[in-house]
């Protein structure tokens, strides 16, 4: 989930806070200490997020484009100048083409906005931007909700009760509305001071940014997995099911499959699966939180030496060709696997299925998936040349069943041709003559096109009475046989007219015991 | 989603009365004559279908699609109408196929003319259709036992597409105030019902057919809210090509359908097979698969056209021949089932055909700069084709740091073939639903209850384990993980034991790694204590599983060395031992070629312990073991001298020129002359002594 950090620049934001005693801030000043509280916490626990910078006030500027580099980051935010009057719809638009831009519409983003809650005057104002938002033409509208699935986190360097002094608080909730209600409005408890900027910050960490930690296992081996990103809620059926599904911290393999019987499934989302080493008391050392570097160091390298099962089992799914079906919660699977970068380098990843007990139909039911030992003779065949999968549907699609459209005329006319092709090879296409046959009567019948078994019926007989002085007598035998029994499902009398019949050649002396035989 | 949404359950309302036999004046020529045949004979006249005809091959159509592209969970009633009602079929899933409902129809047969026009209304299924929609389906039921006390979630909504010849708007509007009084009638029924669930909202889908050429009585009606259960629409379409496109377009509104053209197929001509042509195929699936190009606005740069039905768009996708039918597991983020458009055209079952015999096909998106993004992949699943819809943009999980940079990144010894191995041991397989073993466990909680007892003991690297290293280990390995042990089951184990105890006896070096440790590592005792110690961890994990079980380690708890003064009375049994121990041996032999071992490694380790099982064997100082071979006289200082390794420290030089020596005897047959030699001098011409009847054995050693 890459992050938009969208900072109001305008002059507003340049307000001084009163604060007793000490030294005088501005709001700005504020915003740039919470930013660099999220910028640094990004750098520890979430470094593989990627994130832009833009400032806004009547123009916007991306000053830093999507990257890993929170240094550039912040040199950007201590660098920021200040610049004229806030102009909110103008830089959300920003922020939707850049996000476009760089990650089209399907990858979920996170914007967070930070802004003092003055949010303009007049034309370009948010207010006025929601008083039009209805009226807009259609190249015109208003960048929310975006496209691309988003939350937008609104941190407001003012408290709540001088947001709802004004319109603000009002214009920022709907706001958050407009984007489908994704999103949160964050204010500052209290004075505007260093310390509530940190713990508004902090909160906003909390709720976005923490890292999502969980325990890998296949039976008894474990290893300690940070999954980036984290896995969001999901909600399957609004209405039946409304309560959202979220990823347990247990991530239990159940066993694992082919690469080619897994066969590309589609999925929700894509995570890395990165181990991490957790110490006695529970903090995370791989990840590497401590400000000692020299230890820090150390302790990576230390963990770096000690073996791990998501090494393990990374090498062996790359190897094997395989991938690992992990359970995810109740009724919700996912798979790992190997995923090698463009370079050398490769990865443990985990890709999470659609919510519910049959995410991939040529997998079947997952809880009926059980060790292929179990089974009576091995599916997999001694020699690895066979697999139990794909599961094969109940019932054939229409492509892989010879259905009987006519809807263009020239699908009926085909399958008289057909019938007719085969009537001058008689008697060695007797089979297939009766084949087509049956099908053109089966549909005539069921569309209730009795016309046509007529005109086919009428067809045969010219075809009887076309027949060279070469022909074998068989043929003439069989062509009026087939015209008699298709006139006589078109009378509609059930004894010839039933769908399940099926016209058979005539036993003439010329086809002998043989006909019989080949039907 | 919704899963029960109007699109849940379709009533389809026929009209079957005598006025829909009435022709719908759309000819075609089904006698096709040939040029060479034509002269003399009178072409047959044109046949053309009826409204009747043409009605229910279009819902046939619809059908047809919306079962390939929803073969679950969106349910069709098909009903037909005249002086009675005749249901063909019913909610219930097995009912849903176009089999069924063509068999069903061609017993209705064609409306007959002759019925008195009177006593025949569409009106009886209109009623029949609320009423079905009234009726539960088994997925609601299904929802609503499972959800118990809030199971008035599950709504109950449906759609009625009502095909008929109406009179005028008036008799529409009859129509759709008899359809709002019995939902009502209905749904006061359904409130005091088990089975039966009243109607929550309903769209009636009104298609007035006419004949071609004539004018349309009634007038096309967008959607309207006729109650707050209740909305309508009017279609007023000529029969024939016409309705067939109206249905189409319907079946995609009502199902959020889109259509893709898969563009430059290249296929054979029929006529001439060595040329081939480029065709196009349409292909309809859930309009999902075209969100990147809705949302990003692309629609149109994406190569859509708008097509001649006016209403739809079809996105062209280029054709990419596969390359290679390599398996590679692709960033997929929705695949959804597809239906031609035109089932039976040439086109169209070529390229489904193509893709049922298991190719994948990639799917290029034409964009205006000319960059090439395959963003779609066509593929079958079990005799289903899917469109999968490919990542085409920029990945935010680009370039991770690598595995080897993590935690355990850097050791390098893991056990990687041994846990492939492991891996395809715990594959998985589909079971029929009523498998449940005797606990009453699914499959799949059987096979985390088979990966739980196989990792009890389950060392990561090849350093940390000895006995994981060991041929000789492999049978009670791969048997003491198992839920049940049979007899015969815990005698192997026992012969691994015995195994063991021999090769300690006999101090065959064991595969301890040396690393961290300088010099030779630990002692050859100590080695084998380590063993031992293993082996007992592995097997005390599993001693709760079975009394047999607990056999297997009250066996090695017996057989382990135990410290010097247990030695001795160990020794008294020890002769009786060995025998039995040979007896063994050849089993075991045997049992570990069956053993595919994987790893150059392993094979190396085994290849070790069988020379020294063999040299041992030479060398056994039990009463069995044949006269030493050399009490002649010496002739000459040997060079090559049998190794003696009971009798004292070897030399260096000797363990090399043996190890070498035994690795090139087997690349070549040994010579039989240098088999049966005596101090590598072997007598000629022996079958002389044999033909003069002179003794051959006098060695002792029989010849070839």
């Amino acid at each position: 989930m890459p992050t938009v950090v969208l900072m109001d620049s305008s002059l507003s934001m340049t307000r001084p806070v009163s604060v007793e005693g000490s030294e005088e801030f501005q709001r700005k000043n504020l915003a740039v200490h919470g930013l660099t509280m999220l910028f640094e916490h990004m750098a520890t626990n979430y470094r593989m997020e990627f994130t832009s910078f833009v400032a806004f006030s009547s123009l916007w500027e991306l000053l830093v484009p999507f990257t890993r580099d929170y240094n550039t980051l912040q040199e950007a935010l201590n660098n920021l100048e200040d610049y004229d009057k806030t102009c909110l719809e103008a830089a959300l638009q920003g922020v939707s083409n850049i996000v476009q831009q760089e990650w089209g519409t399907s990858c979920p983003c996170q914007v967070v906005l930070v802004t003092d809650g003055a949010l303009g005057i007049g034309r370009g104002s948010l207010r006025h931007s929601l008083q039009t938002v209805k009226q807009r033409v259609e190249d015109k509208k208003f960048p929310l909700p975006f496209p691309f699935p988003s939350k937008l986190y609104i941190m407001c360097i003012a408290n709540a009760e001088e947001l709802q002094a004004t319109d603000g608080m009002d214009n920022l909730e709907q706001l958050i509305n407009l984007n489908g209600g994704e999103g949160q409005i964050y204010t500052m408890e209290g004075p505007l001071c260093l310390k509530s900027v940190q713990s508004m910050f902090g909160k906003l960490i909390d709720q976005a940014y923490s890292p999502f930690h969980a325990v890998l296992r296949c039976g008894n081996l474990t290893s300690d997995v940070q999954v980036f990103p984290r896995p969001e809620p999901v909600i399957i059926d609004e209405e039946v099911d409304p309560l959202p599904k979220t990823v347990q911290t247990d991530l239990e393999i159940v066993g694992f499959i082919e690469i080619g019987d897994i066969s590309s499934p589609p999925v929700l989302s894509r995570h890395l699966v990165l181990p991490i080493a957790v110490n006695k008391e529970g903090d995370e050392m791989g990840t590497g939180t401590s400000d000692e570097t020299e230890e820090e160091t150390s302790t990576n390298q230390m963990a770096g030496k000690s073996p791990n099962f998501c090494v393990l089992l990374h090498g062996s799914l790359k190897v094997e060709g395989m991938v690992a079906l992990v359970q995810l919660g109740p009724d919700w699977f996912g798979m790992l696997y190997s995923q090698a970068d463009s370079k050398k380098k490769s990865n443990l990843m985990m890709s999470l299925f659609e919510f519910g007990s049959e995410p991939l139909p040529w997998l079947g039911r997952i809880s009926q998936l059980g060790p292929a030992s179990d089974a009576a003779e091995n599916p997999y065949g001694e020699d690895d040349s066979k697999s139990p999968f794909p599961i094969q549907p109940k019932n054939k699609r229409s492509y892989a069943q010879n259905v009987t459209v006519w809807i263009k005329a020239s699908g009926l006319q085909t399958d008289v041709q057909k019938i007719l092709r085969n009537a001058r090879k008689l008697p060695e296409k007797t089979q297939t003559f009766y084949k087509e046959l049956n099908r053109l009567r089966k549909a005539a019948l069921a569309f209730g096109f009795w016309e046509l078994l007529k005109s086919v019926a009428e067809l045969l007989e010219r075809e009887c009475t076309l027949l060279p002085d070469s022909a074998h007598p068989d043929a003439a035998f069989q062509l009026s046989h087939a015209a008699q029994q298709l006139k006589l499902a078109s009378s509609g009398d059930s004894k010839y007219a039933a769908f399940e019949h099926n016209i058979t050649p005539m036993l003439t002396d010329f086809s002998g015991g043989g006909g019989a035989e080949r039907i | 989603m919704r899963m029960f949404s109007v699109s849940h359950k379709t009533a389809f309302v026929v009209d079957h009365c005598p006025y829909m036999a009435e022709s719908c004046r759309q000819l075609i020529e089904c006698d096709m004559l040939t040029k060479s045949r034509s002269q003399g004979v009178i072409p047959l006249a044109p046949v053309s279908k009826s409204l009747w005809t043409c009605a229910i091959e279009c819902s046939m159509e619809y059908c047809r699609i919306l079962y390939d592209v929803y073969p679950t969970k969106k349910l069709v009633n098909y009903i037909v109408s005249d002086s009675e009602v005749h249901i063909l079929n019913s909610w219930k899933q097995e009912d849903q196929n176009t089999q069924e409902l063509m068999a069903a129809l061609a017993a209705v047969g064609p409306p007959n003319p002759r019925q008195d026009p009177e006593c025949c209304s569409v009106l009886h299924g209109l009623v029949a259709a609320v009423e079905s929609l009234c009726k539960i389906t088994e997925y609601q039921h299904e929802a609503r036992t499972a959800l118990m006390d809030t199971a008035d979630r599950v709504a109950n909504r449906g759609r009625i597409i009502c095909l008929t010849n109406a009179k005028s708007d008036t008799h529409v509007r009859m129509l759709e105030d008899c359809v709002l009084e019995t939902i009502q009638e209905q749904n006061k029924l359904a409130a005091g019902s088990d089975r039966l669930m009243p109607i929550q909202q309903c769209e009636l889908v009104l298609v007035h057919i006419y004949p071609q050429g004539d004018d349309t009585l009634v007038s096309d009606r967008q959607k309207k809210e006729l109650s707050s259960v209740l909305s309508s629409e009017v279609h007023s379409v000529r029969a024939g090509r016409y309705l067939a496109c109206k249905l189409n377009v319907l079946v995609q509104q009502h199902f959020d359908l889109a259509s893709t053209t898969i563009t430059n197929i290249p296929m054979k001509e029929e006529q001439h097979a060595n040329t081939s042509a480029n065709y196009d195929v349409e292909l309809l699936h859930h309009r999902d698969a075209h969100m990147e190009f809705i949302k990003s606005g692309d629609l149109h740069m994406a190569g859509s056209t708008s097509r001649d039905s006016g209403l739809k768009e079809t996105v062209t996708l280029k054709w990419c021949t596969p390359r290679t039918n390599s398996v590679e597991l692709h960033y997929c983020t929705g695949a959804y089932r597809i239906s031609p458009v035109d089932v039976n055209s040439r086109p169209s079952s070529c390229l489904t055909n193509f893709l049922l015999n298991g190719r994948s096909v990639l799917l290029e998106q034409p964009r205006k700069s000319g960059s090439k993004v395959i963003s779609h992949m066509l593929s079958s699943h079990g005799g289903e084709i899917f469109l999968h819809v490919l990542n085409s943009t920029r990945s935010t999980l680009e370039d991770p740091p690598s595995i080897s940079e993590g935690c355990g990144g850097r050791v390098t010894d893991y056990r990687i073939t041994d846990f492939g191995e492991f891996m395809r041991e715990n594959r998985l397989t589909p079971f029929p639903d009523s498998m449940v073993d005797a606990a009453g466990r699914a499959p799949v909680e059987r096979a985390k209850s088979q990966l739980e007892r196989q990792t009890r003991y389950w060392p990561m690297i090849i350093s940390q384990t000895t006995i994981f290293n060991m041929q000789a280990v492999v049978p009670l390995a791969n048997l003491i993980v198992n839920d049940t042990l049979t007899d015969e089951d815990v005698l192997t184990c026992q012969k691994t034991v015995y195994n063991l105890v021999d090769m300690e006896r006999k101090s065959d070096p064991l595969p301890i790694s040396t690393v961290g440790s300088r010099g030779k590592g630990p002692k050859r005792d100590e080695q084998y204590r380590i063993m031992w110690n293993e082996l007992e961890t592995l097997v005390k994990t599993h001693v709760g599983t079975s009394e047999r079980h607990q056999r297997v380690l009250d066996c090695i708890s017996a057989c382990r060395s135990k410290p010097p003064e247990e030695e001795e009375r160990k020794k008294r049994g020890r002769k009786r031992e060995d025998k039995e121990d040979k007896t063994e041996k050849n089993g075991k032999d045997t049992e570990e070629k069956g053993w595919t071992a994987d790893s150059e490694r392993l094979k190396g380790v085994m290849e070790r312990e069988k020379d020294e099982q063999s040299e041992c064997e030479i060398i056994k100082d039990s009463p069995d073991s044949p006269e030493p071979l050399n009490k002649k006289p010496r002739l000459a200082t040997e060079e090559q001298q049998p190794p003696e390794k009971s009798k004292g420290p070897v030399s260096l030089l000797t363990l090399w020129t043996n190890r070498i020596t035994q690795a090139n005897s087997r690349k070549h047959q040994e010579f039989a002359g240098r088999l049966s030699s005596v101090n590598n001098k072997a007598e000629l011409y022996q079958h002389l002594k044999e033909e003069n009847g002179m003794d051959v054995h006098e060695n002792g050693k029989a010849t070839r």
